[in-house]
């Protein structure tokens, strides 16, 4: 098995890589650099813990073999905040307590980006089909629910 | 996941050239949304050439030639969903792709995947045989055009050899006057896989009779066809409630004509009727 070289950017970071094609992009980020934000859930795409965004767009990180992102931009939980400072959407997560156990928080986040970056007023349904790929076993919805729809009302307000 | 040797060929012939050269072993890499479920679960020690075609920038995009309609295999059903295209001339494949998987399943998963996979579930594929698709493979050797109701021999078993690649997929628009439409029945909203489907498309004259009916139904039959015989029953007639539930009865039958009483039936026999009934109201 040849390893594949890769080039891509995580995080707004540029990274030269050699992978193991056999590799998804969920086990890169964790076990390969160390970005553990991105939780290793149900691996066949039905919970939703590993999405991240790929060209902003959501995935699930546990069905892409690390290979694919090669020239792809990739963005996880950890790239969300600007230094110490928090991405309104997580300030609005700890606003609404939308976060229990926390295992799904990373996932619902990179979600719920997706819906507000191409979404910009999205409806209580859009809210809730946009995170209808997440499974939050805590069963939190409402408060989750909440939270996406309030990072709107407060970036209206300013 | 078993290792394997992968390749990620930028052209079509570049494709097809590494599948006849590798031959046995190789599989195609398109979304990954059910290829890597299968990697992982496999129990073979190798797996063997992943041909990963996901960069392959010519078999992306939809188009409208004339009064066709055209959509590239890589294209993905969160694609299909936001075109506008695919709206106003097959409204039912946009519903059938909004249900399927989740929004992370969508912006991954391919129409392409969807036909080629070939699962009984594929929600792609009722609304693409009602519309009269047909697909294009091409191979090292060969370029061919196949009727998608012709292309599925049983559940995961297509017509198609080896050695070939999916490289279009073209449907004629559907009349302005013409109402369709998709109801999937799954165990939830998200994530489910379709227990039943159908699709359905219904053209009427000024007068409101019925003068053309296409009929199909998904995950019901051992294929995917067209019910005629349910189809016959409506044109020539007014639409209406009792005609819907006729219609509905028919296709059950028909289902069971194929299938035989097994233990699945006592439910899928009224549910399938509904289901029908359903979709064509939804086509008023």
């Amino acid at each position: 098995m040849k390893l594949v070289l890769i080039r891509t950017t995580i995080n707004g970071r540029r990274y030269d890589l050699e992978v193991r094609p056999n590799m998804t992009l969920l086990d890169l980020l964790r076990d390969e650099l160390g970005l553990t934000g991105t939780k290793r859930g149900c691996e066949v795409g039905e919970c939703g813990a590993c999405t991240v965004l790929m060209n902003g767009q959501a995935v699930n990180s546990c069905l892409v073999l690390a290979p694919q992102i090669d020239c792809q931009e990739v963005l996880t939980v950890e790239g969300l905040a600007d230094g110490e400072k928090l991405h309104s959407l997580q300030e609005s997560f700890l606003d609404h307590d939308a976060v229990h156990c926390g295992f799904c928080t990373p996932g619902m986040l990179m979600s719920a980006k997706d819906l507000l970056d191409h979404t910009p007023d999205p409806s209580e349904h859009e809210v809730r089909t946009a995170i209808s790929g997440n499974l939050c076993r805590c069963s939190g919805y409402q408060q989750i629910v909440d939270a996406i729809k309030d990072v709107e009302g407060e970036k209206r307000k300013t | 996941m078993k290792p394997f040797e992968y390749y990620s060929p930028q052209s079509v012939p570049e494709a097809y050239n590494l599948l006849a050269q590798i031959g046995t072993g190789a599989k195609i890499l398109a979304g990954g949304t059910d290829v890597l479920v299968e990697l992982r679960k496999s129990a073979d020690e190798v797996t063997g050439s992943i041909i990963d075609i996901s960069r392959i920038v010519s078999l992306r995009g939809i188009e409208e030639s004339g009064d066709t309609i055209v959509i590239k295999p890589l294209t993905t059903h969160t694609e299909i969903l936001r075109s506008a295209l695919v709206g106003m001339h097959a409204p039912l494949l946009k519903t059938a792709v909004a249900g399927i998987g989740s929004p992370q399943i969508r912006n991954r998963g391919t129409i392409g995947g969807n036909i080629m996979n070939a699962a009984a579930c594929a929600d792609t594929v009722p609304p693409l045989i009602a519309l009269g698709a047909r697909i294009r493979l091409q191979s090292s050797t060969g370029d061919r055009t196949v009727a998608l109701s012709e292309f599925f021999t049983k559940p995961y078993v297509t017509v198609a050899q080896r050695g070939e690649l999916l490289v279009e997929i073209r449907f004629p628009k559907l009349p302005f006057d013409a109402r369709s439409s998709f109801m999937k029945l799954g165990r939830r909203n998200a994530l489910s896989i379709s227990r039943l489907s159908v699709a359905a498309i219904l053209m009427r004259n000024q007068s409101g009779v019925i003068t053309d009916a296409r009929i199909v139904p998904g995950a019901a039959l051992p294929t995917w066809h067209r019910v005629s015989e349910a189809e016959n029953l409506l044109i020539g007639h007014q639409p209406t409630r009792e005609l819907f539930v006729e219609a509905g009865k028919k296709v059950s039958e028909v289902m069971i004509s194929f299938t035989g009483r097994r233990w699945s039936t006592e439910y899928k026999e009224p549910v399938i009727a509904v289901l029908v009934r359903r979709a064509l109201e939804g086509c008023r």
